[in-house]
Order: structure tokens, then sequence, then C-alpha cells
């Protein structure tokens, strides 16, 4: 069973992709044998990020490709601190499965807001993986977060389940496995690591059992993604794993 | 047949690579390559007589795998530099010029002038680190040079910009893009061929920096004729080299 980490719905904004319908992205992931992806809107990134999480509702009802996970941003908007706090168990009642943050995205710093240490708290508490991308895609051109300020977020909160995604350079990945060695709960997600025997390297430090397939589709080729654990030198149960069996464990699912 | 375009050879603690011929010739056969287009690291970062010299012996090792790019590390040489790359053509035989530009040492400059019109001279083309706009700079003072735009902008400083990239290669005929990159873009390549042509865009993988599955997973992405993904996968960059299949 194949399931991905970090896939997407809605638009992209920067250049024409094909793909964006929900039905064409279940479709793509159906045509690599992907079962299933954890998937938030671009619409919450770029746009409003409640819109976006409603539209990855909706989407979701009608697709069970679909594993839909909550975008969360600041509630100052207009100028104006909305109160009202960050309903999980409304989430949970409307189907999302873990949390997705883009800070870089939504003009916030993530150790100096608050709510961000609420919403920390509160998916800690619900034993919800918390997504938190290096860089939304593997594009220069996209912003990224500066790697010490994951280290700081991440060793604040240590029980949170992270995955942490858009991991490329060298020394951003290791900054990854520095974390991955020090708390069990950090997860790596792949859709960024594009380096020689990267997935070799890194399990030869932390093992296969916190590595996630991730494919940023549709922005990126997923089939580029998938071929770097296919093709990587690792043993068929580590396949296995990184390919699904992780996140299925993740999301309070198992294999049988 | 598939030809590499963009290959490393050689040592660099900065890149953490250090592989030498046969280490590239076994991951060639692992992948599927037939060819492989170098760039010795010492030559393109620190002395180039040295490293270029490196690169040719590793070229004698394996005469039909390897082809070799001549490097330079910096435009600041002068006439050692003109000297040097056309002993690395006619001594030893390499095809074409690599060159590395970063922000603080721009390649984009009047001392590149002179290199670009002696690989002009010699039929050299040349595979540079570079951004669209030093692309725009260069191909503006001496048009007629073949120039290859490595990375096709997925690189950092050029903002991963491979629209724009495409933009400025459209401006210039002799202008082409190298695909080898960390980007995964949808339509990354697609958008490359179609805009340009199959005849214009080279493959690469940048091994062993990058991950050479992905690269070649990229390539078998796209929708292209016979034809096409000939010239895509090998058959532009051996014509630019003048080199037969």
């Amino acid at each position: 069973m194949i399931l991905d980490a970090n896939a997407f719905l809605g638009k992209w904004p920067y250049w024409p992709v094909q793909h964006t319908k929900p039905e064409e992205i279940a479709a793509a992931l159906n045509g690599l044998h992907i079962e299933r992806a954890a998937v938030c809107s671009t619409r919450s990134v770029f746009v409003n990020w409640d819109d976006g999480n409603r539209e990855v509702e909706d989407a979701a009802k009608h697709h069970a490709e679909f594993v839909p996970f909550v975008c969360l941003g600041t509630q100052e908007l207009s100028h104006v601190w909305h109160p009202a706090h960050y309903d999980f168990a409304g989430y949970a009642a409307r189907g999302f499965r873990g949390v997705r943050l883009y800070p870089q995205h939504h003009s916030y710093h993530l150790l100096f807001e608050s709510f961000v240490d609420g919403i920390l708290e509160d998916a800690a508490v619900r034993g919800w993986p918390v997504v938190l991308p290096l860089r939304i895609l593997m594009n220069w051109g996209m912003p990224s977060l500066d790697p010490s300020v994951m280290e700081a977020i991440v060793t604040r909160h240590p029980r949170v389940r992270w995955i942490l995604a858009g991991v490329n350079y060298l020394y951003e990945l290791q900054m990854a496995v520095f974390l991955m060695q020090r708390y069990e709960t950090v997860h790596l997600e792949t859709s960024c690591m594009m380096g020689y025997a990267a997935i070799e390297k890194t399990m030869g430090r932390c093992g296969h059992s916190r590595l996630l397939f991730g494919s940023g589709m549709p922005w990126q080729e997923a089939a580029a993604g998938l071929i770097k654990i296919t093709h990587a030198n690792i043993s068929t149960d580590a396949q296995e794993a990184i390919l699904g069996a992780n996140l299925l464990r993740l999301i309070g699912e198992s294999t049988s | 047949m598939i030809v590499d375009g963009h290959v490393h050879i050689g040592k660099s603690t900065r890149l953490q690579i250090d592989m030498d011929g046969g280490g590239l010739v076994r991951i060639a056969d692992s992948i599927g390559v037939d060819k492989l287009c170098c760039t010795d690291l010492t030559a393109l970062f620190y002395d180039m007589h040295e490293g270029n010299r490196l690169l040719f012996e590793e070229m004698r090792r394996f005469p039909d795998r390897i082809l070799g790019y001549a490097s330079l590390h910096s435009t600041r040489f002068g006439q050692e530099g003109l000297d040097e790359i056309r002993r690395c053509r006619e001594v030893y035989g390499m095809r074409g010029l690599k060159i590395y530009s970063t922000p603080e040492m721009s390649i984009a400059e009047p001392a590149m002038i002179p290199i670009l019109e002696v690989c002009a001279e010699l039929n050299m083309p040349i595979l540079a680190h570079t951004t669209p706009a030093e692309c725009d700079y260069l191909m503006s003072h001496v048009p007629e040079v073949r120039f290859i735009m490595a990375h096709a902008g997925g690189q950092p400083y050029a903002h991963g910009d491979w629209n724009r990239a495409i933009m400025i290669a459209a401006k210039h005929r002799n202008l082409y893009l190298d695909t080898a990159c960390s980007t995964i873009d949808t339509g990354f390549v697609e958008t490359c061929i179609r805009r340009l042509g199959a005849d214009r865009v080279i493959f690469g993988t940048d091994v062993p920096l990058l991950d050479p599955w992905p690269q070649l997973e990229k390539a078998r992405q796209v929708r292209l004729s016979d034809e096409e993904r000939a010239f895509y996968m090998g058959g532009n960059i051996l014509r630019l080299m003048g080199v037969k299949a």
C-alpha cells in the first residue's frame, strides 16, 4: 500500500499546472497506485486558510483517496484578532487527521506567536501529526523556513508528532537527522530530498520507521518522487514502511 | 543511447563528493547511462590545471564512457585561462567548457567575453552554472557561442525560475537548457521542450550530487516522439560536443 504524506488540492498561482481538480488529482494518484494522500489546499496557503480547509473537507467526502490535513494560520485578519480558539474537536468531526503549518506563507514567526504554541499543544494531546514544511516544493523560488527556527520549535514541543517536510540541502537534512536522533516523535517526509543516496544515508542514521514518502503532487512529478524510494538500495520491509505503513501508523490506522 | 550531460568527478568537501571515474561508471551502469560528460571539481573550484589533468586521466581510463568538459574556476586568469582551454581541447581532447557563476563572483562580466570567443572558435559548448540574466548578457555579446544554462534556472542563484530560463533561451538560438536539478516541478521538462524544441534541451543528472533516478523519471514522464527523446537524452549534447553516437 502506498500513501503520500504530502500532496495538495487547489490551484497553483505561479505557472500553469495541468491537473488541479480533486477528481484529476485522485485519478493521478490511482494511476501511480498511490491509494491515499494526506492533502491540504493551496487556497489555505495562498488565500485564506479556513476557506481552503472547507475545500479539502468537501473533496475528502467525495474521494476516499484524500486524507485531509487541516492547514492552520493566524487568526488576526484585517487587523482584528478573532479570539475563537482552534477547534480541534470540530476539525476531527469534519474528518481532519493532522495539521499543516506554512508560517513562511502566512506572515508569522513560529517562535513568537502564542497561537502556534496553542495549536501544537492541542495537536500533541490529540496525537495528531503536524506537518512543518521547510518549503512548499523543491523550487528555489519558494520561500523557505530557517532550519534553526524549525529546530527551535521542535525542541520547544517535543511531544508533537512532527512530520518535517520540504528538506533538501545537506545542512537541512543534517538538521532533520539531528532532530530525529534526539526525538522519537520526529518524522521526515521525502518530497524535496534529491541528494544522491539521501534515503539510504538518512536510514543509516535514523532507521526507516520515521521516513515517509511524500510527492508534492500535483506541483511536483509524483513518479519522480516515488522512484527515489522504489530504486533506493534498501530492504523490502523498509520500502514498504516508507511508502505507506509509517504514515498509516501516524494517522492511527493499522496495515492489517 | 543515453548521455548524461551534467556529471561531476573528483573531490569537494563542500559538496560532500569524492568520486573517481570507476565509481561514476558503476553508477552509470546501474541506471543505464552510456556516456558521462564530466567536469572535475578541483578544476571548477580550485586549480584548473590540476583538475583538468585529473579529468584527462579518468578520460583515458574510460575512453568510451567519459567525455570531458574543461573547467575554469574563474574568469579572472586572462591569457592563462584561454591557454588552458586550448590545451584541454587540443591535448586532452575535451569537448566543452564548464564554468560556475555565483552572485558574489558572477561570470557576466567583460572578463568572460574572450573565453566565450575562444570556445566559439574551438567549437566547444559551454555548460555554465548561471542565471537567465547572466546568459542574456553573455549571449548578447557573443551570440555565436553555444551555451548551456546548467539547471535551466533550477538552482538557488536563479531562484528556481525555469520559466524565465525558457524566455531567455527563446531569445538566443544558441542558448540551450540543461534539466539536471533538484526541481521536479510538474511540466518543467515538457515546457522547456515544447517552447524551445527538443534540439535545445539537454538531459543530465548532476551525479554524484543528486540522485539520478528522479532525473531519469522526470525525463521519462515527458511525452515525446522517439526522435525528440533521442535528441534530449543524448543526441543534443553529442552533437554540440562533436561526438558521433
